[in-house]
Formats: C-alpha cells, structure tokens, sequence
C-alpha cells in the first residue's frame, strides 16, 4: 500500500516538472500518440509523426494499419486551432480504408499538447485523443 | 513505517524541486498588472541578493492588523550596483515604504518602482529608467593587424552589458508600441514586427493573448538565438585569433558558451547539426564588422522577448560591429522560410561595462524568492 503510495506521488511529481518542457515550432510538428474506438472499451493505437516543411504538413500514420501509411492531406486552421487529416490507409485486416479525422488542438503552450476530436475509419465514427510525445 | 514515509517524503521533494525552476523567471507583463499601483509599509525580513534579480521580504501589516510577508522584486543587482546599491544598503529590520506594481492576482508579491527608509526618508531605490546611457568617449580598440577588437585588452576589464532593446522588431518597421518584455499596445500590430507565415502569426497573437506566461525563460530555458544579447547579465568576448575562433561567454544563460569559427571552415548543413539553443556558426571580418551565419538550432527557445515563433530551419546573420569603446551595433538577419515569408532583419546597441567581470547566474536563484510563494 505504501509502496503504491510512493510511487504514485512519486509519478505526479514527476509529470508536473515534464510537463513543463515545450517546443516551440510549429504546434503540429513531432510524434503523437494516443487511440480512437467507438467507444470506451473498443479503443486502437495511434501513432503519428507530423512535420512541417515550410509549405504543407507531412506526415505518417504508424497505426492501425500493421504496415505505415503517409498522410494524404493534414491542414491545420489556425483560426480556430482545428485539425484535419485524410488518408487513405489499410485497417488490421490489411483491407483498404479511408481515414478521417478532425479534432482541435489544446494547450498549445505546452509540449504535450492535445488533439482531441472526431475519427472516421471506412464506415465505423468514433473519437479519437492524441498527445505529443 | 518511519523510513518508508521518510522516502516518500525525499523523492517528493527531488521531484518537486526538478519543478521548481519550472516557473522561476517568468517576464514582466505576466507577472506584473501594470495597469494597478500598490503602497506598501513594513519591516525588512529578508534580503535575496542574486541574479537575475534581486528580492527583498517585507511584514506589512494591513487594516485588520493582520500580518502578511510580500516578496517585492527590486531589480537586477547588477544595475543596482552600477547605480551605487550594496548588498548593505538595507538591513533586515528596517522600515521601508515601497511604491511598486502588484502581482497579478492574490500573490502578495510586487516590483519596487521606489524604496525609501521610512524613518529617514532616504530613497534607496532609483528606477532603471532614470539612468543615463554611457557617453562615447573613444574609438574602438584595434588589435595590433589593426583589426576591431571585441573583447577585453590584456590587463583590464569589462564586458558587453545592456541591450537598448529586449525586443527584435524589423528595422524597418515604424516604431511599434509595445512594453518593454514585448507585449504589443495593440495586438493588430503583430503583422508589423516580422514577417511572419499565417501559423507563426497565429502562434505570435496568442504568447501575446496569453501575456507572455509560456515563455520559454520562466522555465529557466536557455536564451538562444539574438535573444542572448539582450540578458541583462551580459556577455563577453574571447577572441583567439591563433586558434581561429571567438568564444562568446554568455552571463545570462547559466555560464553558457558559445563558440564561433573564423578559422575559414563552411557553415554546414542546419539539417547535419545536432540542434541546439546557439547553433553553429562561423565568422568573417568585412571591414570593421564581424558577420556571423549560424544554423542547427532548436526549437525550444524564442527568438526574444514577445514570442517570435522559429522552426528548426533557422539560419541567422548576425553583424557586429564596434563603433566605439562602449557600443557595440548587434544587427540580426532571420532567415526561416519555415516561419516568415522572407529573410528580415533587426537589431539593438549594447553598451560597454568597463572595469567589471561577467557575474554568476543561475536563473534557478529566483526560484526560491518568487513563485513557490
């Protein structure tokens, strides 16, 4: 019980001084990860590298599909901090999927900032929460 | 049971106190409500006489008669000392009256505008403001090949002290209002101080909306890029004409270093660096002025004070030249397609300290007098 409490105070203390290192390009750049699912018990791994090179946002999807897949089109609007993402990707049957996901980019001041949103995957809506590594 | 709590205890403390210097040195308009005036009269607690600024404690006591302890901030002190202050110049348990700004909300904390001895009346504090430049009063010294010499000559002292400026705004831009940490009068001035893409606009409009509270220096972060040149601590150059580089010692970044080859090496690729807070950069004289292209930057930093966004593509020209003794003319040439729509430059004057050494800091000094309150 002790040693539950110690590392779990031990974990707060430490997210609290992580939390607090930032990069500050641009809000998109870098890897993200999280999930999307339609629901609470049905989520599925996320991962995705962004970069910005001067003119589009490029970038992979490592899930859910077993193999990467390059972003078709990502678009950051920046009045109103929106995401879009399109793709078109194979799911873990290796069958070919569209993709779609639109979500709003939160605590842009911090390094672990947030996209939370909703996520399309052929015919299954669900939502979806990333988080920059 | 005793040792266990005791550990939980311990490694809280380690963990927290990595956290600390998280918040320790936040800029001046998200710290400070300029827009309100606050008296305050008590008795000297505490005196923390350390970089970056300098904090004195005061018990006041209210209407209620009830006591509170506020930090009151009172400026760098170094310039305290260039104005005549001492560590000495107040004890604790003397009576002080202070005219300051308050800290935004219920933080019983406030930066001195004046400090004055009540029994006495004796003003102790002078604003920064009421301070005079440094008069010209020589040409710049030369090295023997008749070369500008940047540094100090063998047997003296000095260092390149205050920027005339803590922000970077294009030159030619007409004058933008804004406080002096950068924080816009207006915020639809923004498109005038840089060129900036419409994400690096968005980002620049909101550090501005959000007063500047995530800078990167309040998080004790390195002030790289030109923002180096504008520490109130200053910096200093080495100049090891033998060995083909300028060491530049920088007092406001922790006894930070950076190190600029004139030996004739190409610049590199920024893509080939490891990125870093200075990058690397090498040097050229054309005539009187050192020119200095730097790639391999990081992108945790912001270029000043105000929040001007970079992206890892960042390449600088920086020009120094050396107009007289005491001044030395910083102009920055930022070129990052990745952020602005073309290449723009900016600059300040810095001033000669004679007869002084680069002093410690260590931004985590702060830590402890200010925000943990």
């Amino acid at each position: 019980m002790q040693k539950r409490a110690f590392f779990l105070l031990l974990t707060a203390c430490l997210m609290t001084s992580v939390s607090v290192l930032a990069q500050e390009g641009h809000p998109l750049t870098g890897t993200w990860s999280g999930d999307w699912g339609s629901g609470p018990t049905q989520r599925n791994h996320v991962t995705l590298v962004m970069n910005w090179d001067g003119k589009n946002i490029t970038g992979t999807l490592f899930n859910p599909a077993p193999d990467s897949t390059p972003l078709g089109s990502v678009v950051l609007d920046v009045t109103n901090w929106t995401v879009r993402i399109e793709t078109d990707g194979k799911d873990q049957a290796g069958k070919p999927v569209h993709i779609s996901a639109e979500g709003k980019l939160d605590d842009i001041g911090s390094a672990h900032r947030k996209i939370t949103g909703t996520w399309t995957q052929g015919s299954t809506k669900g939502d979806f929460r990333l988080t920059r590594d | 049971m005793k040792r266990t709590w005791f550990g939980i205890f311990t490694a809280s403390l380690i963990a927290l106190s990595a956290a600390i210097p998280a918040v320790s040195q936040r800029p001046f308009s998200a710290t400070y409500d300029n827009s309100r005036q606050i008296k305050l009269q008590g008795t000297v607690t505490r005196i923390d006489w350390v970089n970056p600024s300098a904090f004195l404690f005061v018990d006041v006591r209210d209407t209620a008669g009830i006591i509170s302890n506020w930090a009151v901030e009172f400026g760098s002190p170094l310039e305290l000392e260039r104005d005549g202050w001492k560590r000495s110049s107040l004890h604790i348990g003397d009576l002080v009256t202070i005219e300051g700004i308050p800290a935004r909300g219920p933080t019983r904390q406030a930066s001195a505008k004046s400090v004055v001895l009540t029994r006495s009346g004796k003003k102790l504090f002078t604003p920064p403001a009421s301070r005079r430049p440094v008069s010209a009063s020589a040409p710049a010294p030369r090295w023997p090949d008749g070369q500008i010499r940047l540094g100090v000559p063998s047997g003296k002292k000095g260092y390149w002290g205050t920027a005339n400026s803590k922000v970077l705004v294009e030159t030619k831009a007409a004058k933008i209002p804004m406080t002096e940490d950068g924080l816009l009068i207006n915020i639809a001035d923004a498109d005038k101080v840089a060129p900036f893409l419409p994400w690096a606009k968005a980002v620049y409009e909101r550090r501005q909306r959000t007063l500047l509270r995530d800078d990167p220096l309040a998080r004790c972060i390195p002030p790289g890029g030109p923002r180096q040149f504008q520490m109130p601590n200053g910096f200093q150059f080495v100049e090891q004409k033998e060995l083909g580089r300028i060491l530049v010692l920088l007092g406001g970044g922790d006894r930070n270093w950076r190190v600029i080859y004139t030996d004739g090496r190409p610049l590199g690729q920024a893509a080939e660096a490891v990125p870093s807070y200075y990058g690397t950069s090498v040097g050229r004289w054309e005539k009187d002025t050192l020119v200095v292209e730097s790639v391999g930057f990081n992108e945790k930093f912001w270029l000043t004070s105000g929040g001007l966004p970079h992206t890892e593509a960042l390449h600088l020209i920086e020009r120094f030249t050396r107009t007289d003794l005491n001044t030395l003319k910083y102009e920055v040439t930022v070129d990052d397609p990745r952020t602005y729509t073309r290449q723009w430059t900016g600059g300040w004057t810095i001033q000669w300290v004679p007869d002084q050494d680069l002093q410690e800091y260590f931004c985590e000094d702060n830590a402890e007098s200010t925000f943990i309150r």
